[in-house]
């Protein structure tokens, strides 16, 4: 049996990027893999399809509520082989799973990830909110400050519109410090960190720890030439003809900038005072040190 | 009792099912629905699901503080309400997901699709929950294409290979943005649930009769800047393209299925044609693709080209 591994992430954090360089990896290609072909890992947690599929039950006629019920033996029974065609002969050495919801548990007191039966174990992407939220305005069309309003707010979530059908569930996000808090401290499953500025910064040697977490040793000639296939430049040629499908509709540009520090130019003084006194104690234990500190001491 | 037809199936039932067209109460019926006590497992399970399990020719599936529902043989379903459950509730769920593994359990081929009727031919669209199956269903019916199904598209092959659809005269069933943006708001019916803003609606017309299949298209959704457009896949990739867009592809394999499937999926490939309509997703882009349709229609035959 293949364990199954979460790619757990606030949404911008470098987890496509991620699953986009392991399917490079994975590929039999000397060409870099179609971004909208990433058959080597499967599609996000929070997936309505998959899940019908699965249960058999037309979720679009369950609440949120009952669905986040339902939610752990789907996931258990996923982690047990059950939806890949051949489990004795699996594609694959890992079966990784996107997440953007926090964790956290149905109202049975459940995990709804399903906690140790949902997976081996989580890989959870972390980056600067600095500069999660200039890219998280982008990405949901909307002004920064609306975005730092919605890192800050306990109660945000994905897919909440009640008058229409998403193809994914509500994903409870909580706030920003409040999901990375849900994943580093649940004790269900093991954690391994991985910043986005150090897979930027030394992306195979980062890259390589994430994957032996995951019970992979990659070759190292592979890797590099995986990594050149994710390039950001890569992903935004990509993208830009023939667009992306994982993208929110009517975004464009995805893959938008890929860097770390952005925020020093895209983020005026008070959202940065906001986000780091809003975030402050997460930044400090994920090791992002603040610019208004001393200010805020001064007060 | 009360007499529906589903999907080409008499069906007697003794609770009330909203949203099914009544059927001949003189007839035999093919499926009988009661409610009886139904077990939380069965005793000798050879596969079991995160809500499902099945033995032999029985099939459980629970839906968790709605009600069990034991299938049998694909001839008779029984259920138990869990924990007082809304009797509209356990409704909703025999009449759709429900009866949807049961003509699996018939061994017949049942696509996730909607249906319209187009020259006197079924032209069906497939996707998933949330891929527009029913809000194309609907805006063609506002076109003058009567409704043929609703969800789930029960195909026949006779002995002739020509591939049937039973018109199952559902209603509609949309989510509240669906009804206002096609503006449905006078032909809206119930809540399909009191805790849900998806409601059946009446068609404009409806067709009542078998007919054969004119073309099936599976719902594609592409992105800026792709091309909207009509493909037809090789009779290969057409048949695995009509086995995905199985009502519970799963199924397929549980219950051995697999031969039907790819028998009919050449069948229906050569004689239909199977398509992939690729569009945007969204309200606005629903003129283009019907006109799109349109063209399409008078080039396979279907329609005579558009004035």
């Amino acid at each position: 049996m293949i364990p199954t591994v979460w790619l757990a992430s606030y949404p911008k954090s470098g987890n496509t990027w991620f699953r986009i360089l392991v399917a490079n990896l994975w590929s039999k290609l000397d060409t870099p893999i179609d971004i909208n072909q990433i058959h080597s890992t499967d599609s996000i947690a929070s997936g309505r399809n998959p899940f019908d599929r699965q249960t058999l039950i037309d979720s679009a006629l369950l609440t949120d509520d009952e669905i986040d019920r339902l939610r752990p033996a789907a996931y258990a029974y996923a982690a047990a082989g059950n939806t890949l065609a051949d489990p004795d002969d699996p594609c694959f050495p890992v079966r990784f799973v996107k997440v953007h919801d926090a964790y956290t548990r149905n109202d049975l007191g459940e995990a709804v990830m399903g906690g140790a039966a949902g997976a081996a174990g989580a890989i959870l992407f972390v980056r600067d909110p600095r500069d999660v939220a200039a890219s998280f305005a982008h990405h949901m069309r909307c002004p920064i400050d609306v975005a730092i309003d919605r890192m800050a707010d306990a109660d945000f979530c994905f897919a909440t519109a009640t008058d229409r059908i998403d193809r994914q569930f509500r994903q409870r996000l909580l706030s920003w410090s409040g999901f990375m808090r849900s994943w580093l401290d649940q004790r269900d499953i093991p954690v391994h960190l991985v910043r986005y500025e150090d897979l930027l910064t030394d992306t195979a040697a980062t890259a390589s720890a994430a994957l032996a977490f995951a019970g992979i040793a990659p070759d190292p000639v592979r890797l590099d030439q995986a990594i050149a296939f994710a390039s950001i430049g890569e992903l935004q040629r990509q993208e830009a003809q023939h667009g992306f499908r994982e993208a929110p509709r009517d975004v464009r540009g995805f893959f938008r900038r890929g860097v770390a520090g952005g925020w020093r130019d895209e983020l005026n003084p008070d959202q940065i005072a906001r986000i780091e006194r809003d975030h402050g104690p997460m930044m400090d234990r994920l090791g992002y040190d603040r610019s208004t500190a001393t200010t805020e001491q001064r007060l | 009792m009360f007499s529906y037809r589903v999907s080409g199936l008499a069906v007697a039932s003794e609770v009330d099912l909203p949203g099914l067209i009544p059927g001949d109460p003189d007839r035999a019926p093919e499926v009988t629905i009661r409610n009886a006590p139904v077990p939380c497992a069965l005793d000798d399970a050879e596969m079991v699901g995160p809500t499902w399990q099945r033995a032999g020719d029985r099939f459980l599936l629970r839906v968790p503080d709605i009600a069990r529902f034991l299938l049998e043989d694909g001839r008779s379903i029984a259920f138990e309400a869990e924990n007082g459950a809304d009797p509209q509730d356990v409704a909703v769920f025999l009449s759709g997901t429900v009866f949807g593994v049961l003509l699996h359990q018939r061994n017949q081929i049942v696509l996730h699709a909607s249906a319209v009727l187009v020259g006197g031919r079924a032209v069906l669209f497939c996707g998933a929950s949330g891929a527009g199956k029913s809000t194309l269903a609907a805006a063609l019916g506002e076109h003058g294409y009567p409704l043929i199904a609703d969800d789930q598209c029960a195909i026949e092959i006779g002995d002739d290979s020509i591939p049937m659809i039973q018109a199952d005269g559902r209603q509609l069933r949309l989510w509240e943005k669906s009804i206002s943006e096609l503006g449905l708001a006078g032909r809206r019916g119930d809540a399909m649930r009191n805790r849900l803003l998806k409601f059946y609606v009446q068609p404009a017309t409806a067709s009542d009769r078998p007919v054969p299949i004119g073309a099936v298209y599976a719902l594609t959704e592409i992105r800026d800047p792709e091309e909207p457009g009509i493909e037809q896949p090789n009779i290969v990739d057409a048949t695995k393209l009509l086995a995905a867009n199985a009502y519970r592809p799963m199924l397929i394999h549980r219950f051995a299925q697999r031969d039907v499937y790819f028998r009919g999926g050449t069948t229906i490939a050569a004689t239909s044609g199977i398509f992939r309509l690729k569009r945007r997703l969204g309200f606005d882009g629903l003129p283009a693709t019907i006109a799109m349709l349109r063209g399409h229609w008078a080039q396979i035959g279907l329609a005579e080209a558009a004035s």
